[in-house]
């Protein structure tokens, strides 16, 4: 059965290990043109999922759709369309980078021609030009990862999957690694990127989906987690006068041993505001912003409400 | 293959079809075949631990075709032995040293192949791929071969030379080379299926070697204990001294026929299990010697192989108990007693022994495409996917 919208869509997808249940009921939506973001602490099932989806493992039951397709019935089919970067990035050692490009394109049946000229444009990609008559053992964590994240794209899928991609990445990679992926996005891609680098997702992802014990506890936009109420930090050039007009004022904050206060707020219209009215109260302000990124404050917020 | 038809027929999914990318779990394409062994011999290439094995293996076997020509020259200096001997002994210990590396060596070059691969992370990369599990499996035996051949390429100089010594037809060489390189491809097969068994390299590492010495020695040790199983007692005519005979008389014995119960081992019925041993299987591949090159020689080659046929021929209808004594032909010294000696078996033995080997290595090649199969239902213990 297929529909034509693409991205990935599962719903109750469980998978256990033995007697470990890995993923118990994961419910995720992740549309073509946007970059997904799955977010979870460790052992929450995030590997064994992408694992699902990219059709290397078969789930005990639910419903796994990407790009259209079940990809443990049309395995082959789905496989065409997914590329998938695994967490732990194995790679050819002795091979040189150009050589793993050109036999993961032979390997998706391209022709040596086309497997070639797809290999340089990728390397010229992920700026491993340089390297790419290198053996792959000489490549550091960073220029490994990009490789890998090179491999993922040889046949250039509809959908990408990619487990902790910015693990061991610089930040110039990193900035690149961000562009590249809303470059996908743009060009119409399905992205699911899973990370615990959540202030990277915050500038990256559209949308985000949380992952606790192998369950979906929430899903929701990156803007509408921005939009929440969260902690801003407010700072002065007297913290004396800013405690007084916090107290003054009647807002609930709590004051930070650096003399800045951290004030939940909703959203960015009500932190116009508070600065609106401590700048009119003479608070000699110096600073009003978030602290912490959108998701990672979501996330917090997920497992205080778990405890 | 009747798997291959079995699993052929992929259920496509009901509804409307999807965009179907060709091909089963078990379809094979020369593409995707190439691409996984030329990945395999490329790493293999690289590695100096193979050009090191490779010297090694050159240094060894070139020593011990240097001492048998030696130790051969030695023996067969009388010249009645004859040089015929000198040859054929030299080129059957070449060959079973040969051999006896070579069941060391195969198991090492695909034991580690599957699961190696798995927990360096590098396995899921191919299997996320659209090549087939048959493919990763065909292409990871077929690099495994080449590279066995590449050894026995590098014994065969010393083969040729003990083959120069003399005293073999043309064809001993090719058959025994043949057999020898079909066994080391069968024996790579066995390390891969194994491969798939287990999660440790070491594990798969012992299986094989336990399953290439069950072959070698334990198919000998089941053949000498299965004896009693195939020994019945039975009515033998046999060419005897007369019952009544007086052994003081000074006339001699005139032999009789009579029937006889006599213990009668039938090996013709567990000769089969010799034909799984692989030093059986490379002997018996040169093509039988007549009888009197048989009763001159000496080597390993024509021994064993006589030894295999004559039991596979199995025990003789008549028994000479009159020995080869003047007596038992009545005195003429140029007639044969008129007992019918034992022929040599005159049907192949190798083929069977190689038909076993083919349904082990099939077995080895089906297990580890099943086990390569995706999406993965359910994962060997202590392993992960990715």
């Amino acid at each position: 059965m297929t529909d034509d919208e693409g991205g990935i869509r599962t719903r109750g997808v469980r998978r256990a290990f033995g007697t470990v249940q890995a993923v118990t009921s994961v419910d995720l939506d992740a549309r073509p043109g946007r970059v997904t973001a799955l977010v979870g602490p460790n052992g929450s099932g995030k590997t064994t999922l992408l694992l699902m989806l990219a059709g290397l493992l078969a789930p005990d039951a639910g419903e796994v759709r990407v790009a259209g397709l079940d990809p443990a019935v049309d395995g082959r089919a789905a496989r065409a369309r997914i590329g998938w970067m695994p967490d732990v990035f194995g790679t050819w050692e002795s091979l040189t980078a150009r050589e793993v490009l050109t036999t993961v394109a032979a390997a998706y049946r391209m022709a040596p021609d086309d497997g070639a000229r797809r290999a340089v444009e990728l390397l010229e990609l992920v700026h491993l030009t340089d390297l790419a008559d290198s053996p792959a053992h000489v490549l550091s964590r960073g220029q490994k990862q990009r490789l890998g994240l090179a491999r993922a794209l040889v046949h250039d899928p509809d959908v990408l999957l990619l487990d902790e991609p910015a693990s061991g990445l610089d930040p110039r990679s990193r900035v690149d690694l961000r562009r590249l992926v809303r470059r996908l996005a743009g060009a119409g891609k399905t992205v699911l990127i899973s990370s615990h680098v959540l202030t990277e997702l915050d500038e990256m992802a559209d949308d985000a989906v949380f992952l606790s014990q192998g369950r979906t506890v929430r899903s929701q936009s990156v803007d509408d987690a921005a939009a929440e109420l969260r902690a801003w930090r407010i700072a002065a050039l007297s913290p004396g006068a800013l405690a007084d007009w916090l107290t003054a004022a009647g807002i609930t904050a709590r004051l930070e041993v650096d003399g800045s206060a951290l004030v939940d707020l909703d959203g960015d219209e009500a932190a116009a505001a508070l600065l609106r009215d401590a700048v009119a109260a003479d608070v000699p302000v110096v600073s009003l912003a978030p602290a912490g990124g959108a998701l990672e404050q979501a996330y917090l917020r997920l497992e205080e409400e778990r405890r | 293959m009747s798997i291959a038809a079995e699993r052929g027929t992929e259920a496509p999914a009901s509804g409307t079809t999807p965009p179907k990318v060709p091909g089963s779990d078990w379809s094979l394409s020369w593409q995707g075949v190439r691409t996984v062994t030329q990945l395999e011999l490329r790493q293999r290439i690289r590695s100096t631990r193979w050009k090191v094995a490779l010297v090694v293996w050159f240094v060894a076997v070139g020593l011990v075709t240097l001492l048998t020509s030696g130790a051969v020259s030695m023996i067969f200096a009388d010249p009645s032995m004859g040089a015929e001997g000198a040859g054929r002994t030299m080129f059957g210990v070449v060959v079973f040293f040969v051999l006896f590396l070579g069941l060391l060596v195969a198991p090492a070059l695909t034991a580690p192949a599957i699961n190696g691969d798995r927990s360096a992370g590098t396995l899921a990369t191919l299997q996320a791929t659209l090549l087939t599990p048959a493919e990763i499996v065909v292409g990871k035996l077929l690099s495994a071969w080449l590279a066995a051949l590449a050894f026995l390429a590098a014994s065969v100089p010393f083969i040729l030379w003990a083959f120069a010594v003399g005293g073999l037809p043309f064809w001993s060489l090719v058959s025994v080379l043949v057999v020898l390189g079909i066994v080391l491809g069968i024996v790579c097969a066995v390390g891969l299926g194994f491969s798939t068994l287990t999660a440790k390299t070491s594990g798969s590492a012992v299986l094989t070697y336990l399953t290439v010495g069950g072959l070698s020695v334990l198919t000998l040790v089941l053949f000498g204990l299965s004896v009693p199983l195939v020994t019945t007692t039975e009515q033998v005519r046999t060419w005897d001294v007369p019952v009544d005979y007086d052994w003081e008389d000074s006339a001699p014995p005139e032999c009789e026929w009579r029937m006889q119960e006599q213990e009668v081992f039938h090996s013709e019925r567990t000769w089969w299990l010799l034909a799984a041993n692989p030093f059986v299987i490379v002997a018996d591949a040169q093509p039988l010697p007549g009888t009197e090159e048989f009763e001159n020689a000496a080597d390993p080659l024509t021994l064993i192989q006589y030894g295999v046929r004559y039991a596979r021929t199995g025990p003789a209808a008549e028994q000479d108990w009159c020995g080869d004594m003047w007596f038992s032909t009545g005195g003429d010294l140029s007639a044969d007693p008129p007992v019918e000696e034992p022929q040599p078996s005159e049907s192949l033995v190798w083929p069977w022994g190689l038909g076993i080997y083919l349904l082990l290595g099939a077995g080895g090649v089906v297990t580890a495409v099943r086990r390569l199969r995706i999406p993965a239902q359910r994962l060997p213990k202590g392993t992960r996917v990715a």
